[in-house]
């Protein structure tokens, strides 16, 4: 009794060795060492954490409630991995304080678990109200004839960009000199400004594109941004200008017609420009058109807006009337010329027209071309209107034409 | 004259609605008892049945009692379709509420099907006089007849561990039978 107590593997009996009458004592003696010693190794194992293990005899009444707590672990570990794998409705409903903390876990873990399912959901829901806001920004941005841009306003990089460059810029040279336009008119641009229009025209040697700008100060994702929505407009400036040449130019010749002509004369004066009037009749237009017909005249007239289209680029020449014609010039734009510079200028320009006279067969003219000039300087200061400025130069003309009749020959 | 209603109605033949209205049937008593009748009745049947046809043969028709019931309770008290954790816990649910035992799972291996059970203080056994066998046949039909509603799969259940071989808790392996 003692060695099962205090030496276990030396604890041994041999009913053998009794006489008849302890043979029974013996006996029972030997099955509850061997229980003791079952009993021991299961306390030991179970201390251990040993639970994949064999239990004692089925008969071992003394190591029952080992073998209860053994199912009890191996039913917790059961548990546990269940736990550890996302099954949250395991439950201990034994084991006193230790089933209490256990199940306040559980339901802690089935809390947070279900609170993140919530945010989970919310963050889904979020990115798909997100995901739809943006495939729906993408879908009217790709679809608008609109050019986006979107420029940083400090680095200058493009954040957005709704189509490829290629497919609204006429050629490829525009694109660095299209984003640094942009940039210059984002980077003075305030977060409180209003949004402002602009205008701008790209030009090459084989292209020229004209947009109306809109610029808008937009904070993106903590950037300073401009939006930048640029409308190409090279169909409707076309159309204008072609409208333009139709109200202002006069179609015989291609120089301005008498009310651009007398607007511009109006403005100049208004003003107070420095410039040269100079009033041109043709000679002997009726003639012309007598004697050689329509077609020919209109020969004559277009020859003579021609040479005055020429007196300089910025000179506006406008057609009065049948055979009348005004020439506009700064005196800025006049190379230094003064009235008598001009006087040479016009003779110049008359004596070209004369060497344009139509010969016959035989060599001989057949009619002389020949313009009268009065030329008006307008001063600083000028008190006359606009009228009176060209009836002066009418009157110039007059004397000039009367002071050369003579010259004039069929 | 028979009735033509009660035709071909025998209780002979198990079915779930013959189980009664025990309600309203025990207005008074209830729809409890003390374990010791179910036991009486459950002993009685198998010492003559035991006579009648020899304890395998007994033990037999307890096991297939016991899968007969199992199927039943399962296709009547719980739900078959829900996630396997889910069926667990109703099921441990289920059989606490019903005072037949505390169910606990030591093991379970999803691949083969193949589990580990044990059932604390069992209804049919828990408190017997250690004789040193297993005795719970019934119950071995009873846990093989819930698993086969739920899986689809005939499963085999054999008792290792039980109170009336000197245990605390009846222990089950199960596995589907090949």
């Amino acid at each position: 009794m003692g060695d099962l107590l205090y030496a276990p593997r030396q604890a041994h009996i041999e009913p053998a060795e009794f006489s008849d009458d302890l043979k029974d004592f013996a006996e029972g003696l030997s099955v509850f060492g061997r229980m003791v010693g079952e009993t021991r190794t299961l306390a030991n194992q179970l201390s251990r954490g040993e639970l994949n293990i064999e239990l004692p005899s089925h008969d071992n009444e003394l190591a029952a409630p080992l073998k209860a707590l053994h199912a009890t672990l191996k039913h917790l570990a059961w548990q546990t991995k269940q736990v550890a794998r996302g099954d949250y409705s395991q439950h201990i409903n034994f084991m006193g304080e230790f089933a209490d903390s256990f199940n306040d876990m559980i339901s802690q873990l089935e809390t947070q678990r279900h609170r993140l399912q919530q945010e989970m959901s919310l963050v889904g829901r979020q990115v798909e109200d997100l995901e739809r806001s943006s495939s729906l920004f993408e879908a009217i941005s790709g679809s608008m004839p609109e050019w986006i841009v979107m420029v940083d306003k400090e680095t200058g990089e493009h954040l957005f960009v709704n189509h490829p460059p290629e497919s609204v810029l006429a050629s490829e040279i525009f694109e660095k000199q299209l984003f640094e336009i942009l940039l210059e008119y984002a980077k003075p641009m305030q977060m409180s400004d209003e949004p402002r229009t602009e205008s701008f025209s790209l030009i090459s040697d084989v292209a020229l594109q004209y947009f109306e700008l809109r610029l808008y100060p937009i904070m993106w994702y903590q950037h300073e941004a401009v939006a930048c929505v640029l409308t190409d407009v090279t169909q409707e400036m076309e159309e204008h200008s072609r409208l333009e040449d139709v109200a202002y130019r006069d179609t015989q010749t291609g120089v301005f017609n008498r009310h651009f002509g007398m607007q511009k004369l109006g403005e100049w004066v208004g003003d107070e420009k420095e410039f040269f009037l100079v009033f041109v009749d043709m000679d002997m237009l009726k003639y012309v058109n007598d004697e050689f017909g329509h077609g020919e005249g209109d020969i004559y007239i277009k020859t003579v807006a021609d040479l005055l289209a020429g007196v300089s680029g910025e000179a506006i020449v406008s057609r009065l009337g049948g055979d009348e014609f005004m020439v506009l010039l700064a005196k800025k734009d006049a190379g230094g010329r003064d009235f008598r510079g001009m006087e040479e200028l016009f003779e110049h320009l008359r004596d070209t027209l004369a060497a344009s006279s139509q010969v016959n067969e035989k060599g001989e003219v057949r009619y002389a071309r020949s313009m009268s000039i009065g030329i008006v300087d307008v001063k600083k200061g000028n008190r006359l209107s606009s009228s009176d400025l060209l009836s002066l130069a009418d009157e110039r003309m007059y004397n000039y034409k009367r002071a050369h009749k003579k010259d004039r020959r069929v | 004259m028979s009735n033509i209603f009660l035709k071909n109605r025998t209780i002979n033949e198990f079915r779930w609605e013959n189980l009664g209205d025990v309600k309203a049937g025990r207005e008074d008593l209830g729809e409890e008892m003390p374990v010791v009748v179910y036991r009486l009745m459950q002993f009685t049947m198998l010492d003559v049945l035991t006579k009648e046809f020899g304890s395998d043969k007994a033990n037999e028709f307890f096991t297939k009692a016991g899968f007969l019931a199992g199927s039943e309770f399962a296709k009547n008290v719980l739900d078959l379709t829900v996630d396997f954790n889910t069926f667990l816990s109703n099921l441990t649910q289920a059989l606490v509420d019903l005072k037949i035992g505390v169910l606990r799972m030591e093991a379970f291996e999803v691949e083969s099907g193949k589990l580990v059970l044990t059932v604390g203080q069992d209804l049919d056994c828990s408190g017997l006089p250690v004789t040193n066998e297993t005795v719970c046949h019934y119950d071995e039909g009873f846990i093989a007849g819930i698993l086969h509603a739920y899986t689809g799969k005939p499963y085999s259940v054999k008792e290792v561990d039980c109170w009336a071989s000197g245990d605390r808790v009846c222990r089950f392996n199960a596995e589907v039978a090949s």
